[in-house]
Parts: C-alpha cells; sequence; structure tokens
C-alpha cells in the first residue's frame, strides 16, 4: 500500500482581498432569498493531481514559482484541506516547512527546544534524552539560557534545524531548508540530511529550487506546473526537461522585453528585410544546441551603390555586452554592392556559449569607414543546454571543448570535442 | 465526544508545554512578575467598594470587599479566559500555517492558562478570609466544579469567536467590550441576593418577575459567581435553581460552537 496517495486533487484559493463582514452578511441575505451571489474567481493551486509515494521513496518536487509545490506539501502536512479530491497520508508526518515557524523570542534556548519539539510531535521524554545532541548540533552550548531574540538569526535558524531534524517519523517534509547558516554548517545540514533520508529508510519529500541537490538525493522526481504534475521520473530526465523549459520561458520573457528596444541607425542607403537563425538544413529557427553551428542570413536592400563596404555582424546578450564580431573588412577581394536586396551569411562553426538567450547585431559601414548601417537585438535566439551540461559546473559564460589529464592519464570528458582540436 | 477526549489525551504534552510558554512570556520581562495578576481584581475590589460606601449595597452579613472579591475572581476568570480564547489562532497564526494538530488547542490551552492567575487571586482571597476571620467548610470542595464549569462557558464563547475572528477580527475587538459589559448584568457588583429579593420575593416586575429571574440566569456567570459565593464565603451547598438555565444554555451551544471550530478550522490556514 502507498504511503502517500493522491486521487484527482485540486485545491482552489480565492483571488483578491477577504470580503468584508458587510458583505459577507449582505451575500448571505441573498442567497437566503434565492438571489443570484457575487463570487470571486477562485485560483487553482492544485489540478487533478493524482499519484502516489510508496514507502521508503525520496522524492523531489521542482517547478517554478506559483506551480503548485508549497500548497501540496501544506495538503500533506494536514495544514490545509483539497477543494476536490482525497489526500491519504498513512503514517506521522514531520512537516520541515520553513524552519523555525514556532520559535518563541522571549523563550530561552532550552525552553524553546522542549516547546518546538513538543510541537513537532516529540514526547518529552525523547527531547530530553536527545537535548545535549540537539545543542551540540547546533553549537550553541553556552547560549542555550539566553532568550533566542538575542540570538543573531544564523543561530535561530541553526537551532530549528536542529531541532526540526531530530524528528522521528515515517514521512519528513522539507521545504526549502537545507541551505542555512554559513558553510560549515551548510555541510553539517547536508549530511545531516542525507543520514535522515538514506540511513533510515524513511519517506522523504523535498521541494528545492536547486534542482543539483535534487538531483543528488532523490531516486524521482515530480515536475510541477501550473498546478500540474507534467513529469515524473528519474532525477536526471525530469531536471533535464525542467532546464528546457525554463529556458524557453525566459527566452519568451526576454523577446517580449527587448521587442521595443531595438536600436538602429540607418543613413538611408541601406534598409533591413530580414534576419534570420538558420539550422544545418538551412531552415529558419530559433535556437541552437549549446556548442553547434551558429548561421545567421541577413538580408538587406541597398537603395544607392556601395563600393567594397564592410559588413560586420556580431552577437551580444540581452544586456548588450557584446559578445563576439567579425568583420569583412580582412577580406581583399570583398564585392561591391549594386542596388538591390543582397544576402549575406555570417557562419560560426561552433558557438560556444552556455545555455541561454542572445541577440544578433548587424553593421554596413563603406570604405572610408563611415556610418552606413548599424543594427542591435536585430534577432533574438536561444541556446538550450544539452543533458551533458547540466552536470558540469554551473559558474561560466563559455562553453568550451576540454581536454583532461590526471596525474599523466588522459581523460576523455564525455562533452563533444570538435574532431579537430581532439587530436592535436 | 470520544474524539475530542482522546485528541486532547494525545496532545496532552503539547497543551501543558503551550500553557507553560503562555505564562513565562507572559512574565519574562516584568518586574513585579505575576503580582500583576491579581493586581487587576484588587484595584477592582478597592473601587467597588468606595463606590458601595456612597451607594449603599446590602451585602447580608458578608463584608462587602471580600463578598466582591469572591465575585471578581470567577469574572475575571471568565472575561481574561475568553477574551484570550478568541485571539488565539490569529496570535498563534505562524503555526497555523506550517505545521498541523487539532486547533482546539489553541482556545483550550488560553483558557487553561487563566487558571494560574486565578490560583493566585486565590491565595489573596484565604488572607482576605484571615483578616475576616472567616472559617471555610466542606462545601468549599465544590471550587474546583464551580471553576471547570466556568472554564467550559469560556470555551463555549472562545471557540466559536476565535473561528470567526480568523475571518473577522472585529470579533477580537467586540467581543472583550460586550464581555465588560456583561459584568453588569452579572452579580459582580451587587450579590445576586439582591436580583433574587426584588424579583422573586417583591415580584417588582409584576407578572413578568419570574420570567426575568430566568433570563437573568440565563447568564451562567449569575449562578456561578453566586455559587461561588455560596462555598467559598457563606458555607453553603451552590445553588442549583440559580445555575440551572445557564447550565442548559451552555450545554446546547457548546457542542455547536465546537462543531463551527471544527467545521472552519479547515481553512484557517488558507484565511488567517
Amino acid at each position: 500500500m502507498p504511503i502517500i496517495q493522491l486521487n484527482h486533487v485540486s485545491k482552489d484559493y480565492r483571488l483578491g482581498t477577504l470580503t468584508s463582514l458587510k458583505d459577507s452578511v449582505r451575500n448571505t441575505v441573498r442567497r437566503l432569498r434565492g438571489q443570484p451571489v457575487k463570487k470571486r474567481a477562485p485560483f487553482r493551486a492544485l489540478d487533478d493531481m493524482d499519484f502516489s509515494i510508496e514507502q521508503g521513496e525520496v522524492v523531489g518536487i521542482i517547478g517554478n514559482n506559483g506551480a503548485g509545490k508549497s500548497t501540496l506539501l501544506k495538503l500533506l502536512a494536514k495544514v490545509t484541506t483539497p477543494t476536490a479530491g482525497r489526500v491519504a497520508v498513512n503514517g506521522k508526518v514531520a512537516p520541515l516547512i520553513e524552519v523555525g515557524a514556532g520559535l518563541v523570542p522571549d523563550l530561552t534556548g532550552r525552553e524553546n527546544v522542549f516547546l518546538n519539539a513538543t510541537i513537532l510531535g516529540i514526547t518529552r521524554a525523547d527531547i530530553a534524552a536527545r537535548f545535549d545532541e540537539i545543542v551540540a548540533f547546533s553549537e550553541l552550548e553556552s547560549f542555550i539560557d539566553t532568550p533566542i531574540k538575542r540570538y543573531s538569526s544564523g543561530m535561530k535558524i541553526r537551532l530549528a534545524f536542529a531541532i526540526a531534524t531530530s524528528v522521528e517519523a515515517e514521512i519528513l517534509i522539507i521545504d526549502e531548508v537545507l541551505a542555512v547558516g554559513d558553510l560549515a554548517f551548510q555541510r553539517k545540514c547536508f549530511e545531516r540530511m542525507e543520514d535522515l533520508i538514506k540511513g533510515r529508510g524513511n519517506t522523504v519529500l523535498i521541494v528545492s529550487h536547486n534542482i543539483r541537490q535534487i538531483e543528488r538525493m532523490c531516486s524521482r522526481v515530480l515536475l510541477l506546473e501550473r498546478g500540474q504534475v507534467v513529469a515524473d521520473g528519474l532525477p536526471l530526465e525530469v531536471a533535464d526537461l525542467f532546464y528546457r523549459r525554463s529556458n524557453e520561458k525566459i527566452s519568451a520573457e526576454h523577446k517580449k522585453s527587448l521587442e521595443g528596444k531595438v536600436h538602429k541607425y540607418s543613413s538611408g542607403e541601406i534598409e533591413l528585410v530580414s534576419v534570420d537563425l538558420l539550422d544545418e538544413q538551412g531552415e529558419a529557427t530559433d535556437s541552437i544546441p549549446s556548442g553547434g553551428t551558429l548561421r545567421v542570413r541577413v538580408r538587406f536592400q541597398v537603395n544607392k551603390p556601395l563600393q567594397k563596404p564592410e559588413i560586420v555582424v556580431g552577437t551580444h546578450t540581452t544586456d548588450f555586452f557584446y559578445l563576439s564580431a567579425s568583420s569583412t573588412a580582412l577580406i581583399e577581394d570583398r564585392p561591391d554592392l549594386d542596388v538591390g536586396v543582397h544576402e549575406v551569411e555570417y557562419i560560426v562553426p561552433s558557438f560556444p556559449l552556455v545555455a541561454g538567450t542572445y541577440c544578433v547585431r548587424f553593421a554596413v559601414f563603406d570604405q572610408h569607414q563611415r556610418k552606413v548601417f548599424t543594427g542591435e537585438t536585430l534577432k533574438i535566439f536561444t541556446v538550450l543546454p544539452t543533458s551533458l551540461e547540466i552536470l558540469d559546473a554551473p559558474m561560466r559564460r563559455l562553453y568550451l571543448p576540454t581536454r583532461w589529464r590526471i596525474n599523466g592519464v588522459a581523460h576523455n570528458s564525455p562533452m563533444p570535442v570538435p574532431a579537430q582540436a581532439a587530436t592535436t | 465526544m470520544l474524539k475530542i477526549a482522546r485528541n486532547l489525551y494525545e496532545y496532552r504534552e503539547l497543551v501543558a508545554e503551550l500553557t507553560r510558554k503562555d505564562i513565562t512570556v507572559r512574565y519574562k520581562q516584568a518586574y513585579l512578575g505575576i503580582a500583576w495578576a491579581v493586581l487587576r481584581p484588587l484595584a477592582l475590589m478597592l473601587i467597588f467598594t468606595l463606590v458601595k460606601s456612597f451607594v449603599g449595597i446590602d451585602s447580608g452579613t458578608i463584608p462587602y470587599p471580600i463578598l466582591t472579591f469572591a465575585a471578581l475572581m470567577p469574572w475575571v476568570f471568565f472575561q481574561d479566559a475568553t477574551a484570550e480564547g478568541i485571539e488565539s489562532v490569529v496570535k498563534n497564526s505562524a503555526l497555523v500555517r506550517k505545521i498541523y494538530f487539532p486547533r482546539e488547542i489553541f482556545p483550550l490551552t488560553a483558557v487553561t492558562t487563566k487558571l494560574v492567575e486565578f490560583g493566585i487571586s486565590a491565595f489573596i482571597l484565604a488572607g482576605l478570609m484571615v483578616w475576616y476571620q472567616m472559617m471555610p467548610t466542606a462545601h468549599i470542595l465544590w471550587v474546583p466544579v464551580i471553576i471547570l464549569y466556568t472554564l467550559l462557558v469560556s470555551l463555549t464563547i472562545a471557540l466559536m469567536g476565535a473561528a470567526i475572528n480568523v475571518s473577522y477580527r472585529d470579533v477580537g475587538a467586540a467581543l472583550p467590550i460586550l464581555l465588560s459589559l456583561l459584568m453588569y448584568a452579572s452579580p459582580v457588583i451587587y450579590p445576586l441576593q439582591l436580583v433574587r429579593d426584588k424579583l422573586l420575593v417583591q415580584q417588582a416586575a409584576g407578572e413578568w418577575s419570574d420570567l426575568l429571574y430566568t433570563i437573568y440566569t440565563l447568564n451562567p456567570l449569575a449562578g456561578i459567581i453566586d455559587s461561588f459565593q455560596n462555598v467559598v464565603l457563606r458555607g453553603l451547598p451552590p445553588d442549583f435553581s440559580s445555575m440551572l438555565p445557564g447550565m442548559v444554555l451552555t450545554a446546547i451551544l457548546l457542542p455547536l460552537s465546537y462543531r463551527y471550530f471544527k467545521w472552519e478550522e479547515a481553512y484557517f490556514a488558507d484565511v488567517i
């Protein structure tokens, strides 16, 4: 029998402010008379959720803000009830939803340990037995008889975390509490969490925006979107999907915000017709894979013949940081351009940038370096992450082919390395 | 009913711990500490005694100061416990939003906390009794029963009030005012005997007198205060005839109030 079972669970919240007593009374009178009542549109936080979790599973829950993660945890912790459907939880739940919910500023650390642990459902005898361990873990030995209103925020969180993780329960619910305190304490917290998760065969639900953590700790991941489970499976696959979806969302938002920001200057001799991104087959596209070929095609109308004009194509980030630019100035035999429509293609065999949103810029100068045309944000495109890239180091802008030698032995990274680079 | 009892037993440690917290927090940084708890009934007693010297209230054989103090003890307990109970759920909104346990624990804790102050007032009362050289009789053993009944009356209002207060904070503001008005409809400043004499003996309101007296005693506090004075000061058993209407009313309203609270409970976390 599954330890947690959700049967077509939905949860609505009413939007807007609470009705005043006056409105409520008026509505009640109307209802009694059988007249129509003004209703506010409900907000569906969870929409027909249906899944079950078995004993001992460690399940990560990911999704954007507002996807319904916290509402789901609240339902499982019995803090709130579903609007429709049924939630069955067969075991004691220990909710670590925001540590420190029950700390009382006026009480000392010691008093708070007993109070907070009782609130979390630990018996007095158990707390007394574990008291020293809790204090030792939180590193607050010398402050334990000080009212916690005089604690620093880090001290408070340490205490709360130590209390919360000493709960024995079949089901552990953890919401964004994994990283607290300074680096050394964070490390301790992680070890404690992993111990809780791996050591005792508990069922664990973790909500976090730290996908890497989720991947590491969980055996199964649920991806939520607008109150629905859109993916349910192995951590790597679901996280990969999540990355793709977030990138799409980010680039869509960027496009929207950049649309009004096209910077263009033209002397009138040239008019832009189109700027396109092409894939391997020469079809127009909006995205390329990380490390893939970047191929930009610019079509423009020349109104007055230009002798040996210099053409520049480049890329920049959405905040106008110039990334690359290449010019035809070095090409001796570049052609003159007559009146009519012309087409230029700019091809970078391996575009070495990490996943994200980028823009194309384009400029034309005449042979005396006079500005004829410049334009920025002419085309917005997305670089998609590869599934391998997600596992790689996070802090970087460039995606470069790499080779490794460890203790003199060559190791090949599974990252695709262009053939030429690999042989040298 | 059985389920309520089981719940309470299961969460007894939590109730104890929350009660301890409420008491410590209230007096932690006060220099006079818990002495504040008895200041209010004492001050009221002095004021009433002063007023009595102008107006003239017949207190029978019992000295007026001790009679009114004995009335103020259950009254203040009832008023504070109810007001605290109504605010209890909203006050603990951080917990309500995060952790589940039966929510009636909040009003229950708030009400029981007030027993401590009642206990301290009892020492003052004992002191007054020594001063006036009054000996308690065996009837004083009724006190726990009377106080338990007062507690149930408080809970009746507190459960309903706390649930409404989650959605409409007006209740938390309005009910204490209404309660302080109720004091004048309760035999605090004057003994119940005066009302009894006027209505039952002299039939002051004509044929309506008996009905009016029943309506007056529908207020459970009328019976409670009179009985408390009976068992402590007069050495008499409680007067059940004056307690009955209030008891019937409480017996009807308490289950309704509790049911309403449990029904609203599911939405506390969403609305609070």
